[in-house]
């Protein structure tokens, strides 16, 4: 199956959404964005809760624009659920149910046998999540929309239930759409993210690709891109670009950039932190020496930020915790910061 | 900082008194109004008198005519008013305003005026109750026309409360219903019903209420057959204030039985 959409566009009162062009074949794609993005008006729109002012949006050649909801066979899993309150949890996947097994398999797939005579009230937000999975697979729908599933959850439950979505979603060969504003769940579940930001798609591609090449300042900031610098280019060559900022020279394998002042971006998870090499002669590439100014112990990692001896620049960085433990980092510790080469990215955008 | 004559914390001045012991015992004044007229109605005739009473035959009829025609109009009301309350619940603009305050006139609107308003059109020499009467049906002084007269006075009832009762079924819900492929129709009928359920009950037992103790529309529309209210007026006029009792206390003890269920199987709008 593949869902498609062309220059879809709806302008509400306060914003406007598109016009948004987007293929999404057999695979997941994580919509990640800011709250009032227009995510939820992206999955409004394909299941037909909202209508387009314009643009066409097709599964398998098949317009949907202008059918009503129940004719879709677009299957929407709602922020909290949406699950029926009157109904038990059998009963609720029961009446989305096109043949009366799949209750059956559907709840053991989704480890629900235990619960299906119990009314959702009394149900925790894991198991309510998981019953409107199953009852939304239950019709088995040519595409599935996700609203924010998880983010009512605790954060062991939401670990756990996001664990089981990405061995679902493996399973199912329907295109599927994964609204959420969290990056970890989007970079853990998409096979390509998509970026929205005012009701536009700012960049689609692997999450790999989000997080390392975005395409704009917006981008890189909205995934943890700090380390964002202004500098010059100083020198063009075929396979890459060497950039000045400060006292601080990167070399990048970014080609065809035309402007002479860009942004560099590195994201802290490329940064390799040592201990102070010796041999620096001051005019090393991609590396930055100075000291440790902040550290954050964000529990998987360290935090830190690293500012160069000159003083030009404040680099950030994320460190294991047994190279934070090896190096003894604290506050003024001198350490050396190296990047490498296909690690720079660099955006032809000045701040 | 604290002086003497400021409240302290549980909220006691310095006289011993809280403003909700004050709320209290003016409440409390009110409350004795409403409940001491009810005792002293059940404590001014003897009970076997009330029951002897009861078996006139002008009583029975009255009681007939109104428990049979206030069923009908609560039928009319919740099937027109029902349909009326969902759109209302679901759309929203000026239109929606200018319907609610349609909806909501018959309400603000003296009885007897409502009643003037409706033999303008179904009274005598009227052409929708001259055409009614030339097929043989009478829309004034009729079991219809008490039908007419209560409809109108009481159906307000279902329709705002039926409404909040919708209003308050998560729309998101219908969404998901209809997503899982169930049409507008179907998902009404499973999910929205069921779930505005209680209210809608709050709403229709109000408006049998209201329709049984219709008096003033009823008065101008048809006076005869006699509904209890009329009959209790008929029997104040023509026998003396005693001869009320009986019906009286026939028509408090139903709304006593609409209390009871707006407080156990319908959800109460007031509450």
């Amino acid at each position: 199956m593949t869902l498609e959409l062309s220059g879809v566009r709806t302008a509400y009162a306060q914003f406007d959404f598109g016009p948004v062009g987007l293929t999404v074949a057999d695979e997941v794609l994580a919509v990640l964005g800011p709250s009032g993005s227009g995510k939820t008006t992206l999955l409004s729109l394909i299941a037909g809760i909202t209508s387009p002012d314009s643009g066409s949006i097709r599964i398998d050649g098949r317009e949907l624009v202008g059918l009503p909801l129940e004719d879709r066979h677009v299957g929407m899993v709602f922020q909290e659920g949406a699950l029926f309150p009157h109904m038990t949890a059998r009963e609720n996947i029961e009446y989305a149910a096109t043949a009366s097994d799949r209750v059956d398999e559907l709840a053991t797939l989704l480890e629900l046998t235990d619960v299906l005579d119990r009314r959702p009230p009394t149900l925790s937000g894991g198991e309510r999540q998981r019953v409107a999975l199953a009852r939304t697979l239950a019709t088995d729908p040519d595409a599935l929309l996700l609203d924010e599933p998880l983010s009512s959850l605790d954060a062991p439950i939401r670990t756990r239930l996001r664990d089981e979505l990405h061995s679902l979603f493996n399973s199912i060969d329907i295109p599927v759409l994964y609204v959420t504003h969290d990056q970890r769940t989007a970079t853990a579940l998409g096979d390509r993210i998509a970026i929205v930001r005012d009701g536009d798609l700012k960049q689609v591609g692997s999450p790999s690709t989000v997080l390392t090449r975005p395409a704009s300042r917006f981008v890189a900031r909205f995934v943890g891109n700090e380390n964002l610098f202004e500098g010059t280019v100083i020198d063009r060559t075929a396979d890459g670009a060497t950039v000045r900022v400060g006292d601080v020279q990167f070399q990048s394998h970014a080609s065809g950039i035309d402007a002479s002042t860009v942004t560099v971006c590195i994201h802290p998870s490329r940064v390799e932190v040592e201990a102070p090499s010796v041999s620096d002669g001051g005019r090393a590439v991609n590396t930055v020496t100075g000291t440790v100014t902040r550290w954050l112990n964000e529990g998987s990692e360290y935090r830190i930020e690293i500012e160069s001896n000159a003083g030009s620049i404040t680099l950030a960085a994320s460190v294991s915790p047994p190279t934070f433990d090896r190096l003894a980092l604290e506050n003024g510790t001198e350490v050396t910061a190296s990047i490498p080469r296909q690690s720079v990215h660099l955006i032809p955008e000045r701040s | 900082m604290s002086t003497g004559s400021h409240p302290n914390r549980s909220g006691t001045d310095t006289f011993g008194l809280d403003w909700l012991s004050v709320a209290l015992v003016l409440g409390g004044v009110l409350l004795l109004y409403y409940l001491v007229p009810m005792a002293s109605l059940f404590l001014s005739v003897p009970a076997g008198d009330i029951v002897a009473r009861l078996s006139n035959p002008a009583v029975v009829d009255s009681a007939t005519t109104s428990l049979l025609s206030a069923s009908i109009s609560t039928v009319v009301a919740t099937l027109f008013g029902l349909p009326l309350a969902y759109w209302l619940a679901r759309t929203d603009g000026a239109v929606t305003k200018v319907v609610l305050a349609a909806v909501v006139l018959p309400l603000v609107l003296p009885p007897t005026v409502g009643g003037i308003v409706l033999l303008t059109v179904f009274g005598p020499g009227s052409p929708l109750g001259d055409a009614a009467s030339a097929a043989g049906i009478s829309l004034t002084r009729s079991l219809a026309g008490v039908v007419l007269a209560q409809t109108f006075v009481a159906s307000p009832f279902v329709v705002v409360t039926a409404k909040a009762a919708f209003e308050g079924v998560d729309q998101t819900l219908e969404y998901a219903s209809r997503s899982l492929g169930k049409s507008r129709l179907r998902t009404v009928r499973r999910v929205t019903l069921p779930l505005a359920g209680p209210g809608i009950l709050a709403g229709v037992t109000l408006t049998f209420a209201r329709a049984i103790g219709e008096f003033g529309a009823t008065m101008m529309v048809s006076y005869y057959p006699r509904t209890m209210p009329v009959q209790i007026w008929v029997a104040f006029i023509e026998l003396g204030l005693d001869n009320a009792y009986p019906v009286a206390i026939l028509l408090v003890l139903i709304a006593a039985a609409a209390l009871l269920i707006l407080n156990t199987v319908a959800s109460n709008p007031w509450e």
